[in-house]
């Protein structure tokens, strides 16, 4: 998916997190994660964040998660979230990618 | 509206949901992240994540995703799992009902049903998806939800719609609107109570009664649920977990009623494996309702003890 | 608990009874109301405001939060719906200025420091990739010299002044970074202030050892003036251009190489003359902590006369403006270089539509 807007998605109460979503000009995919539990639990929050945006096929964008120590599906959710509400529907070509959703992507 | 499909009201059926304990249905809006991780610990006998009128405009597909990946990561394996969508007319509810029957939820809640065609085509297109994923076919259960006074007259209607309905539940605030009313002191629902549970009735299904919202009134919490237990209803919606346990043991039996359902079974399973027909205990007749109405008593037991 | 906590927005200049109720209970907590906040959150217990925090453009001002509510959670609660209040206002990137003691605070709601003025005001910015980000595509145009100069110019519009600027800060240096303040608060729009910078240095002798950079939120912005929340109000005006002196010493500075800054002489205007001299201190500075980066020489050069005759007055961009409102273009002419009045005449002057919309003149 194509990032073309800033987007958010989250909270920054326990239990969940708050993910930022940026374009960017060309470069790689950028993510930055900074977490209450990264010294227990950074290598795993990092697996979710990575393999989530690469299923959905984000290639490019700035991605910054604030994690407060969300559950792995909160993780892929609030990142999965973010990432529908600063895409472009490539498919349909709607500008407005979170209502027709392929889940079996999700 | 026909009712010659009226489901038997037979609890021995494949309906085995049915035989579960439907005292507790607890509310969580699916935006709330901290709740959605940790509410499978309240003791339950249902969750609900909401997606409608919990849930924010904003936090429409944000908290539907959160619902998905929280039905798939098996968090409520033991709970059963029930999501609220948004009217299948709004541009969320199909949304909703694809990701929910997709991410295994065990009941689709239908809000502001007012004819058994919502349920039918509710049915229609959870049938579809179940297809499309791979989800066996009709393995989907459905709830009613009435919340109007079209609802409640069309109830019976709704409640026999398909086999895969397998409860239904009251909801007060938009009904006491509907009613040009208020929520008072319960006279207010006593129509709709008494229609819905009815219908449930019926049908063989569960009834669950409106939500009490000041969680704060306990004793005004405990009269309500005196009132829905003995108009005979399965049990509430709550939107509190503080409510969860003073609600189970209200449904839970005393000593003596347990003791009691014991020896009523033990009569009964006797006289099965002896042969006999109608047996008697204590000098009084023992038929297969006394022995439904023990062995509920039991699972009541089994699922929170005895009363307090 | 949370539950319990009720948020609104109070737009100010609407809703007076709620404004003073956010000053008054921003004065219990030693805070000013700003006169420039576009919207401020409120949250309530039962009735009690208990917390409140407000936004004037992305920068985050005013914010407190009851002594007996700060074990609530509540800061980031608030904090997560005013980053949903500034994102749909064309807000994505968030700055905050706070006392040294709350930045574990604001780290804890996903912000990171930009920099710190010793004892006094650390800012900070919602993205670990902002400053870092920046600084990152700056050393791109890095080259290595023994004399690397910067300047900084908001060129409203650029002057002969400035060129003479640019050519003796050119001169004494091996190689000159300009940069053109990008805030759209001045009377010539940031396209039109940047297409004249390049277009005047273009025809400089020098050009060949500048760099034009398009300023950025940390060259002199909106955001990197502070002035809310710190009573006193001379230390005010100091932290305003320590942060941004800052910036540049820890940040751009190191990042592009730059040993001296240049600057011109200021005779006209208070603020700018304050900045020069606030310059020298916090870019020369030896005595701050290891941490911060090497100083920079602050180097100020005499404003070139309009005239030859002693006693003539210093070009500057306030006199080219006014004298382009009277529409007097002949006087103009001999004080900006020739795309300059090109697109004055063009574009500017009175018979020239359509006018442009008039803004803030400061920084002059």
């Amino acid at each position: 998916m194509r990032i073309v807007r800033d987007s958010l998605a989250g909270t920054l109460e326990s239990s969940d997190a708050l993910v930022r979503v940026s374009p960017t000009d060309g470069g790689e995919r950028d993510v930055s994660i900074n977490s209450s539990v990264m010294a227990q639990f950074g290598t795993q929050i990092t697996e979710v964040v990575q393999d989530t945006l690469d299923k959905m096929g984000v290639s490019q964008g700035q991605i910054v998660v604030e994690d407060k120590g969300a559950l792995d599906c909160t993780l892929r959710a609030r990142v999965q979230a973010a990432v529908l509400r600063a895409c472009a529907d490539e498919a349909t070509g709607t500008t407005d990618a979170s209502t027709s959703v392929d889940w079996s992507l999700l | 509206m026909s009712h010659d499909h009226r489901p038997h009201p037979d609890h021995s059926s494949s309906r085995a949901p049915a035989r579960m304990p439907h005292r507790s249905m607890l509310f969580i809006p699916a935006s709330n992240a901290a709740m959605m991780s940790t509410a499978y610990i309240y003791g339950a006998d249902a969750v609900m994540f909401d997606l409608e009128d919990g849930v924010a405009l904003r936090e429409k597909d944000s908290a539907r995703l959160i619902a998905f990946h929280t039905l798939r990561s098996k968090l409520y394996a033991g709970v059963e799992t029930v999501v609220r969508i948004n009217p299948l007319d709004t541009p969320f509810g199909p949304a909703d009902l694809e990701a929910a029957v997709r991410a295994g939820a065990d009941v689709i809640r239908l809000p502001k049903t007012e004819t058994a065609q919502d349920i039918l085509e509710l049915e229609e297109r959870v049938a579809q998806i179940e297809t499309e994923c791979g989800r066996a076919p009709g393995s989907t259960r459905l709830m009613a939800a009435i919340e109007s006074a079209s609802g409640v007259v069309n109830a019976v209607a709704i409640a026999t719609a398909t086999p895969r309905l397998t409860s239904i539940a009251l909801a007060g605030f938009d009904y006491v609107v509907d009613m040009r009313t208020t929520r008072g002191d319960g006279s207010e629902l006593f129509y709709a109570r008494c229609a819905v549970l009815h219908a449930a009735r019926y049908a063989g299904i569960s009834a669950y009664d409106v939500v009490f919202s000041n969680v704060d009134d306990e004793a005004g919490f405990l009269a309500e649920v005196e009132v829905i237990k003995r108009l005979g209803f399965d049990g509430k919606s709550l939107i509190n977990p503080r409510q969860i346990d003073l609600l189970h043991n209200a449904y839970a039996p005393t000593q003596a009623e347990l003791d009691r359902a014991h020896l009523v079974i033990d009569a009964a399973d006797r006289a099965a494996r002896e042969g006999l027909g109608v047996v008697s205990l204590g000098g009084k007749m023992i038929d297969a309702p006394i022995v439904e109405a023990a062995r509920r008593t039991v699972r009541y037991a089994d699922a929170s003890g005895v009363r307090r | 608990m949370l539950e319990e906590i009720d948020l609104s927005t109070v737009t100010p200049g609407v809703d007076h009874t709620e404004m003073d109720a956010v000053a008054q209970f921003l004065a219990s907590h030693d805070l000013d109301l700003d006169g420039d906040l576009d919207i401020i959150l409120v949250a309530r217990h039962f009735g009690e405001l208990i917390g409140c925090a407000a936004l004037a453009g992305g920068i985050v001002k005013c914010v407190a939060v009851a002594q007996h509510a700060q074990g609530l959670n509540l800061l980031p609660h608030l904090m997560t719906e005013l980053s949903y209040i500034a994102h749909a206002r064309g807000h994505a990137h968030l700055f905050v200025y706070t006392k040294p003691r709350y930045q574990d605070l604001f780290t804890s709601c996903g912000f990171h420091p930009i920099v710190a003025v010793p004892d006094q005001v650390v800012m900070m910015e919602n993205t670990p990739r902002g400053i870092r980000g920046y600084t990152e595509d700056l050393r791109n145009y890095r080259r290595i010299r023994d004399k690397v100069g910067a300047v900084v110019l908001n060129a409203n519009p650029f002057t002969k002044g400035h060129q003479h600027l640019l050519r003796e800060a050119a001169r004494d240096c091996d190689y000159l970074h300009v940069f053109v303040v990008a805030e759209d608060a001045s009377y010539f729009p940031f396209t039109d202030r940047l297409a004249l910078v390049r277009a005047g240095v273009a025809e400089m002798s020098e050009r060949d050892h500048i760099h034009v950079h398009p300023g950025t939120t940390y060259v002199v912005s909106k955001a990197t003036f502070p002035s809310y929340f710190l009573k006193d109000s001379g230390l005010v005006d100091m932290c305003a251009t320590a942060v941004d002196l800052l910036i540049f010493r820890e940040h751009i500075a190191p990042a592009l190489g730059v040993t001296h800054r240049y600057v011109g002489t200021e005779p006209f205007c208070r603020v700018t003359r304050q900045y020069n001299t606030d310059m020298h201190y916090w870019l020369e500075r030896r005595d701050l902590p290891p941490s911060f980066a090497a100083p920079v020489q602050v180097v100020e050069i005499p404003r070139v006369a309009a005239g030859d005759e002693p006693g003539s007055q210093a070009i500057s961009a306030t006199n080219v403006r006014r004298l382009l409102e009277l529409g007097d273009l002949d006087q103009l002419r001999p004080l900006v270089p020739d795309p300059t009045f090109a697109l004055l005449a063009a574009k500017y002057a009175p018979d020239a539509p359509p006018p442009p919309q008039r803004a803030s003149t400061r920084p002059c």
